[in-house]
């Protein structure tokens, strides 16, 4: 038997994840131990693991590593990325402390999830090869799907879970296959192998049907239509604070995994999945926003406005080039800050021994708690997209590069649709400061974890608004690794 | 030869699931999925991966399956408290649809594949396996098992009795 | 590296303190906005001191959005003229800041008052260094709100409220016309920086420039107080009183005169326009300073006297003679924040008197405010020697060379303005006391921290004039160093006309002030008589020639009566029914598609597999 000889391992590509899995490890370990911990430390070490991660990513900006033979590939793309999704990571971790204290279990359970589904997210969107690319998508999804349920005695709350895991196992069964498939065709699963065995066979059927099957799995994670209807059931029934982590973190790692496919080892494929990308962005945003007029639950109106969002990001993406994925880089970043926000003011407001979730329970908030009325003003301002707030820099980079690239139609479409979403948002806004509450609205319940993180929320929508042109390049940079 | 072998083992994997999705008693499809898992291991075995289907043997068509005919037999399974669908009939649309997906794939089969990629050369010995597990397979191998920690720590939060 | 940055951010970063941690700061708030207004006036320095010798920079001061070959930055354009105007802005800001950690010690909004006004020095710095003019608007709004801010800075006053509205709506009017001006200035130029624009305003056809131009002086007419858009000013007396000096006397409403000179060649290509702004300049100063002539409350003879002024500036900028204007709007700055000051320093000493009735006899408990109001009042009347005298009379001898009828106009509204001003002196200081007992027991000086801001005014009233003012063959010092941004089109001076006509104003300035010693000092004053309409020309000029009894008969009446008609047969029918519509249509495919959602499992599978179907149809077909 020949000595097994081990390859070298580069652990410092590594490090973020490593930073967040182990800080997960030692939440298990806390919790644990005999005498019960408070659930403020053990949130505390969640924090401190992946703010540790967040500045271990900062710390590698510029050094582009990979390691494990090119499975993890840890450019700046996903370095952008990655921040991005610490910073959502770290913001729910802030709002869940006293959030679950009041509704749920106190559990550390909960924290190792999120810090493994954080995890996976980072990997995700670190991913070089389909193999991590699937495994890590598990992790992030499995971690997510538990999460969806963690409440268990409300019925909407277990209902939620199981949609999103039968849902979840169905897309990912047709990802897997899609990954199969290309595996067949080009016989190999990294993703620069993947682009040489590929180039000038766009038309092959085995890659074509797995290209087609990717973008379904895809589809799933960032809830793009026809994919899409899980995303208000599951919503509405989890966590709010889990919610936030799902439309912010899960989204972003999907979305830059599904840009490093497509611009690096589906290049070839380009006129192919551009168009049809162009479709479903367009049917996307369309759908999201006009579903969204009808919701009268905040959290469901919120689900249907990130689809809507999912839909602009998705200009992006077909827009291409550098300017393109750029633009979505950018938005997720404005994105996270805004809905983390959104989610956040909710987590933070309740009713009569129960959750504030409809849009008539903030009725008359502005009169009642001012700050928290102008902060999910300022939020639902920025997703609208009013100047000088993040939300209009992000739509601005995106419609530009679409212009830029010949998509003037789907820029038009998407500035239709942006007026269109003014509608339901600025409803929210006329029942705090408008209306009257029928009977007792919502109230604040003071959480100072919760309002730093609403005030760091805040803080970033209003200086990526004010100032965004260093992050933006920062964001154009991050995508050159990508197009070489 | 093989390829006949393929098609009379292919047969019964389909059929074994279809029965599956079909029966209405638990059990049964449980059995039907024993027939199902055993089918993909002669499967595997007929690429010449011996480990892999020894595998899906010991680990699917044994344990896994074992747990499942207990769990099905100890939890008796209610009466649906949800009602009826509303759209109750468009499930038959699924027929269709299907039906569409398997003409598009026999397309595609028809028209021809390209050439597929000779997979990398695996003797299925454990060695083998183990070899690539602990080399280039490295990350993905230690990945699982992180997946693996979290689904268990997921599992044990939903089943829980207390809150 | 440039400080130029710095002027802006200073009073921004203080407003911003004050605005976020006022609680925490409070009383202390002055430590935050003085020193930041006081930095961005050295900084001012420096940058005028780059211009000194003329020529001018650019400085980016913030790039907002770059997208490929698109940037949309602010760039920063410092030339003599913005290099006067930032130091009057922050100077003058600076010394009213001083000012007002004396005179608004006690108030409740401490902070928020500091906060607006650091905004307010904030967005006027702005409005100057702006680099073309979509910046130029943005802030030209800006210091609209923050004056609207400040008038209705006591908002739980009932007038106060309603003066800050006003002034609102007034200058909402003219800025309507600025910004069609500018839209059309870009369809027409295709840039809005200012190199770009006025070098290409020279292709542009006269009647283009001419509706161009207008549009523009309209937001100029709002936000200087000209008519027939002035009527806010005089209310805007509602604020605080240092308020009243920085804002509506020393620098905001001098924004539109600036603007003028400023878009200068935009102006020069339409005469007619330039023509249009020399009468209204003229009109405005004859009208407001008759009405000066009978106010009774000190803060509104100030007011008046004000919207005459800018009307002298706009006569001469009107006439060519820019430098002259401009000239003038710096000396206005420092006599007439003197005079806000040393108003509201005997306002602060008599308790919130502000009534000339009830004043008098002031001059010996309060020296300080005495004698440096004096010299306040003595510069804007045109007393020889003092600052008002050569800036004033560069316009005169501007104007004379250009239209005998206007110059004589406005000789009539130098007559009235040392008439008016001699019965203020007289009225509040001179004469014999007219409060109670008690009132006048309670009279006393300002605090240093006011009274040496009025000093610091008072010694600019005095020098600056001489100094910079005094006429040559070669125009004046501020014209030749004006020389870059404007062509000299002063008028020649020396010669027996210059000479004539200088004796001339300065025999209408002592017939105004001896006029106003006679009614009021050499006779004692019967207060009961004074504010009572004796004649109709008296009730005329008390109701500020009733034009806001007519803007009200005129426009706001049947605009209510025409939009309470629109609203019961248009709106409710056509208008709502067409909004309605749409919108029932996309609500209507808003549940159309939620009905979609059933909620079950299999149904989204099912959508999810036709999905799937769809995207390989549509992959494979290609």
């Amino acid at each position: 038997m020949t000595p097994l000889a081990m390859p070298p391992v580069a652990i410092g590509p590594l490090a973020p994840v490593l930073i967040v899995l182990g800080a997960a490890g030692l939440v298990l370990l806390l919790d644990l131990l005999p005498r019960p911990v408070g659930r403020e430390l053990i949130a505390t070490v969640a924090l401190a693991g992946l703010v540790g991660a967040l500045l271990a990513t900062l710390a590698r900006w510029g050094k582009p590593g990979r390691a494990f033979q090119d499975m993890l590939v840890l450019d700046d793309f996903a370095l952008f990325a990655n921040v991005v999704i610490c910073y959502a990571a770290a913001l729910v971790v802030m709002l869940s402390i006293d959030y679950l204290g009041r509704n749920g279990p106190e559990t550390g359970e909960y924290y190792a999830l999120v810090l493994f589904s954080t995890g996976g997210m980072m990997l995700l969107a670190a991913a070089g090869d389909l193999i991590v690319l699937f495994l890590a998508l598990e992790l992030m999804s499995l971690s997510l799907y538990v999460l969806a349920g963690l409440f268990k005695r409300e019925l909407a709350a277990s209902e939620a879970s199981m949609k999103y895991f039968i849902l979840g196992a169905f897309a990912t069964s047709f990802l897997l296959y899609g990954i199969a498939l290309i595996y067949g065709a080009t016989g190999t699963t990294n993703l620069d192998r993947i682009a040489a065995a590929a180039a000038g066979r766009a038309h092959d059927p085995l890659l074509v049907i797995g290209l087609g099957l990717l973008l379904v799995g895809f589809g799933f994670k960032i809830s793009s239509v026809p994919f899409h209807m899980w995303a208000p059931d599951v919503y509405q029934g989890a966590p709010t604070s889990v919610t936030a982590l799902i439309a912010t973190g899960s989204k972003a790692a999907a979305l830059a995994a599904l840009i490093r496919v497509l611009v690096t080892a589906l290049r070839g494929s380009q006129p192919d999945w551009a168009v049809l990308l162009w479709v479903v962005a367009a049917i996307t945003m369309t759908v999201g926003n006009v579903v969204a007029i009808a919701q009268s639950n905040l959290k469901r109106l919120l689900a249907y406005s990130s689809i809507a969002h999912v839909g602009y990001m998705l200009i992006g993406v077909v827009a291409g080039g550098s300017a393109g994925p750029g633009a979505v880089l950018f938005y997720l970043l404005t994105y996270a800050f805004t809905t983390a926000g959104a989610f956040g003011v909710l987590t933070l407001c309740e009713r009569a021994q129960a959750e504030a979730v409809e849009v008539g329970d903030y009725a008359g908030l502005a009169r009642r708690h001012p700050v928290l009325a102008a902060a999910l003003g300022l939020f639902l301002l920025s997703l609208v997209g009013i100047p000088p707030l993040a939300g209009f820099v992000g739509k601005f980079y995106l419609f530009a590069a679409a212009v830029r690239a010949g998509y003037l139609w789907l820029a038009v479409i998407g500035v239709v649709n942006s007026a269109l979403a003014a509608y339901y948002y600025l409803r929210v806004v006329v029942f705090m400061y408008m209306r009257e509450p029928e009977g007792a609205g919502a109230r604040l319940v003071p959480s100072f974890a919760g309002g730093l993180a609403l005030a760091i929320a805040l803080i970033g929508i209003v200086l990526l608004g004010v100032i965004p042109a260093p992050f933006a390049d920062l964001a154009q940079a991050a995508v050159a690794p990508l197009l070489r | 030869m093989t390829h006949a072998a393929f098609l009379v083992i292919a047969a019964l994997a389909v059929a074994s699931a279809l029965g599956l999705v079909l029966r209405r008693n638990a059990i049964h499809g449980a059995l039907f999925l024993v027939v199902n898992l055993g089918s993909v291991a002669a499967l595997y075995l007929t690429l010449g991966a011996e480990f892999l289907a020894a595998v899906q043997v010991i680990v699917y068509a044994g344990a896994i399956m074992v747990l499942f005919v207990f769990a099905i037999m100890v939890l008796i399974p209610g009466k649906e408290e949800t009602g009826l669908d509303p759209r109750r009939g468009w499930r038959l649309l699924a027929l269709p649809v299907g039906a569409l997906l398997a003409l598009q794939l026999l397309l595609v089969v028809r028209a021809g594949v390209g050439p597929v990629a000779p997979a990398a050369a695996v003797p299925g010995g454990v060695e083998a396996v183990a070899r690539l597990l602990f080399t280039r397979y490295l990350l993905p191998f230690e990945l699982t098992s992180v997946l693996l920690l979290a689904a268990m720590v997921g599992v044990l939060l939903l089943a829980r009795r207390r809150v | 590296m440039s400080t130029v940055w710095l002027i802006p951010a200073l009073p921004l970063a203080g407003a911003l303190l004050n605005i976020f941690f006022g609680k925490l700061i409070g009383r202390r708030a002055h430590w935050v906005a003085v020193p930041a207004v006081a930095c961005a006036f050295l900084a001012s320095c420096v940058a005028f001191a780059r211009v000194w010798h003329g020529g001018s920079f650019t400085s980016s001061l913030f790039t907002w959005i770059v997208a490929g070959d698109f940037e949309a930055s602010v760039i920063a354009y410092v030339d003599p003229l913005t290099g006067v105007m930032l130091l009057v802005v922050t100077g003058v800001g600076a010394l009213i800041h001083l000012y007002s950690a004396g005179y608004m010690h006690d108030d409740a909004g401490y902070a928020r008052y500091f906060a607006y006004l650091n905004l307010f020095v904030f967005s006027m710095v702005m409005l100057v260094l702006a680099g073309d003019f979509l910046v130029l608007y943005v802030f030209w709004e800006a210091v609209g709100l923050c004056s609207y801010l400040l008038i209705g800075f006591w908002y739980t006053r009932p007038a106060a409220a309603q003066a800050g509205k006003k002034a609102f709506i007034v200058n909402r009017v003219g800025d309507f016309g600025f910004g069609l001006g500018i839209m059309w200035l870009w369809t027409a130029v295709g840039a809005l920086d200012y190199p770009t624009v006025f070098k290409s305003v020279a292709t542009l056809a006269p009647p283009t420039a001419t509706g161009i131009a207008l549009l523009l002086f309209m937001g100029a007419c709002g936000k200087s107080a000209q008519l027939p858009l002035h009527t806010w000013l005089p209310d805007a007396m509602e604020g605080p009183t240092p308020v009243s000096a920085l804002i509506h006397a020393a620098t905001m409403v001098t924004a539109g005169v600036y603007m003028v000179a400023r878009s200068h060649a935009l102006f020069e290509r339409s005469g007619t326009a330039l023509e249009v702004v020399a009468w209204v300049g003229v009109a405005t100063a004859v009208f407001a300073a008759t009405i000066g002539l009978v106010q009774t409350d000190i803060k509104r003879v100030l007011a008046y006297s004000t919207v005459s002024q800018l009307g002298y500036m706009f006569a001469a900028v009107g006439v060519g003679a820019y430098a002259a204007g401009i000239f003038h709007l710096v000396t206005h700055a420092f006599f007439k924040a003197l005079l806000f000051l040393g108003a509201g320093s005997v306002i602060h000493g008599t308790g919130g008197e502000q009534d000339l009735r009830r004043m008098g006899g002031l001059s010996s408990r309060m020296v300080t405010t005495t004698i440096t109001t004096t010299v306040g009042g003595l510069g804007l009347a045109g007393v020889p020697g003092l600052a008002g005298f050569f800036s004033k009379d560069e316009i005169l001898a501007a104007v004379y060379h250009a239209n005998r009828a206007m110059w004589a106009l406005l000789l009539l509204g130098a007559f009235c303005t040392a008439f008016y001003t001699g019965r203020m002196l007289f009225l509040a200081f001179y004469s014999g006391p007219r409060m109670s007992k008690e009132a006048a027991h309670h009279v006393h000086e300002s605090p240093p921290v006011m009274t040496l801001p009025l000093w610091i005014l008072a010694l600019l009233t005095v020098v600056t004039g001489v100094a910079l003012g005094a006429p040559s063959d070669a125009g004046t010092r501020f014209a030749r160093f004006l020389a870059g941004v404007f062509p000299i089109h002063e008028a020649p001076h020396g010669g027996s006309v210059a000479f004539m006509l200088m004796v001339l104003s300065v025999v209408v300035v002592a017939a105004g002030i001896t006029l106003a010693w006679f009614m009021y000092m050499s006779t004692p004053v019967r207060p009961e008589a004074i504010g009572r309409p004796r004649t109709l020309v008296h009730a005329f000029l008390l109701n500020a020639w009733y034009v806001d009894r007519l803007y009200d008969a005129a426009i706001v009446r049947p605009l209510l009566a025409l939009s309470g008609y629109l609203a019961r047969a248009f709106d409710l029918g056509l208008i709502d029914g067409i909004v309605n519509g749409l919108g029932r249509a996309v609500v209507g495919w808003a549940a159309a598609l939620r009905r979609v959602q059933t909620g079950y499992v299999v149904n989204y599978a099912l959508t999810m597999l036709a999905g799937v179907v769809l995207f390989l149809a549509f992959l494979l077909s290609r």
